[in-house]
């Protein structure tokens, strides 16, 4: 009876154990949950307006450059709303201007780019973003050293 | 790497200018009239491979007749030369890029200003062409102003690198002169603001 009860007793445990490795065997074969996606800090219609641009490779230039982007206000970047919500600019070394929107990775990171994936190669990181000011670097490596960290500066009262 | 088709085929247009040169000196004037239909590229930094210029084009004393004091710059927009004047009939002989058709001209001017890794505004029709490029670009490597700038005079054109060293020996700019960024910093060290600097379509070299 000893005998008996003692294996009365851990059939439950041993019960449990095969459940859980069930369970387990389960979660490995599962797909993992989607992360979950932060809403931008910010909304994309604050980049509307007329901007000055200009760019710089040498953080040692930044302050600098913010001013002479705050003077070219006479030729400015005009960012215009877009028609499925994003608003329209232009990437990198294409003149023809097209839809972009705001993205943001799991690791809180803030893209501007076409509709899609968060950080693909057409993106641009967004950072130090103000009323009057956001700062973006091209995702593409070799984008990234051409034109360096470019300041926008608005232009005027914000509409 | 974005423009290295471009580049390819600059670069092989620049040998086949180079050669030409080389194998049919009667040509060669002709061949240097061909202008480089060239995109800037700002931030694009060459190699040293790609900035090691050869031949005619590359820094090197010349014999040289003149009556100009040693120390004054001479430049040859039809040859794409510059020349740094030096005693007993001598002068550093560098190869440039000048202005592209409609945009030579000649005169006499005076460094006004130096300046190491100058900043650089793309000009109106530049931005018109790539609307997408930055209206400054603070100064430094892969700057399409190079390493260093000799302002001319009051007027708007200078003395400066490239970080296109394809584009020397070629009519490419708006009117300023470009060279290498080891060549531009060599003249740098030499030469004082007020150097004179002479700007002639064509100089006769005895």
């Amino acid at each position: 009876m000893d005998t008996l009860g003692r294996r009365s007793g851990l059939a439950p445990v041993g019960l449990a154990a095969l459940l859980f490795a069930g369970l387990l065997v389960g979660c490995a074969t599962e797909p993992p949950p989607p992360a979950p996606v932060a809403a931008p800090s910010f909304s994309i219609d604050e980049l509307v307006g007329k901007w000055g641009l200009a760019a710089y490779h040498r953080d040692t230039d930044r302050d600098r450059t913010v001013k002479e982007a705050k003077a070219q206000c006479g030729k400015p970047v005009v960012i215009n709303k877009g028609p499925t919500g994003g608003v329209m600019m232009y990437l990198a070394d294409n003149p023809q201007i097209q839809e972009v929107v705001l993205k943001v990775a799991p690791d809180g990171t803030t893209y501007l780019g076409p509709p899609g994936d968060a950080g693909t190669a057409d993106d641009r990181i967004v950072s130090q973003v103000g009323p009057d000011t956001f700062t973006t670097v091209w995702v593409d490596p070799d984008n990234a050293a051409r034109y360096g960290t470019m300041v926008y500066e608005r232009c005027g009262k914000k509409s | 790497m974005k423009f290295s088709t471009g580049f390819a085929l600059r670069a092989f247009l620049a040998g086949v200018v180079a050669a030409a040169a080389i194998a049919l000196p009667g040509l060669f004037a002709a061949a240097q009239q061909i202008d480089m239909n060239v995109v800037d590229q700002p931030g694009y930094q060459p190699t040293p491979e790609e900035e090691q210029l050869s031949g005619a084009y590359e820094r090197q004393v010349v014999f040289f007749r003149t009556t100009e004091a040693p120390g004054t710059i001479v430049i040859d927009t039809s040859q794409r030369f510059l020349y740094l004047i030096e005693p007993n009939n001598r002068a550093i002989r560098y190869g440039i890029g000048v202005g592209r058709q409609g945009f030579q001209w000649q005169g006499i001017q005076k460094i006004s200003r130096k300046q190491e890794w100058p900043d650089w505004r793309p000009p109106p029709e530049m931005i018109e062409r790539q609307p997408y490029l930055p209206r400054f670009m603070a100064g430094g490597p892969g700057n399409p102003m190079g390493a260093r700038a000799l302002y001319l005079g009051q007027t708007v054109y200078r003395i400066h690198g490239t970080n296109q060293p394809q584009t020397i020996g070629h009519a490419v700019s708006s009117g300023c002169f470009r060279l290498v960024n080891e060549d531009v910093i060599d003249l740098f060290d030499r030469v004082p603001v007020g150097t004179k600097v002479l700007i002639r379509q064509a100089i006769s070299v005895s």
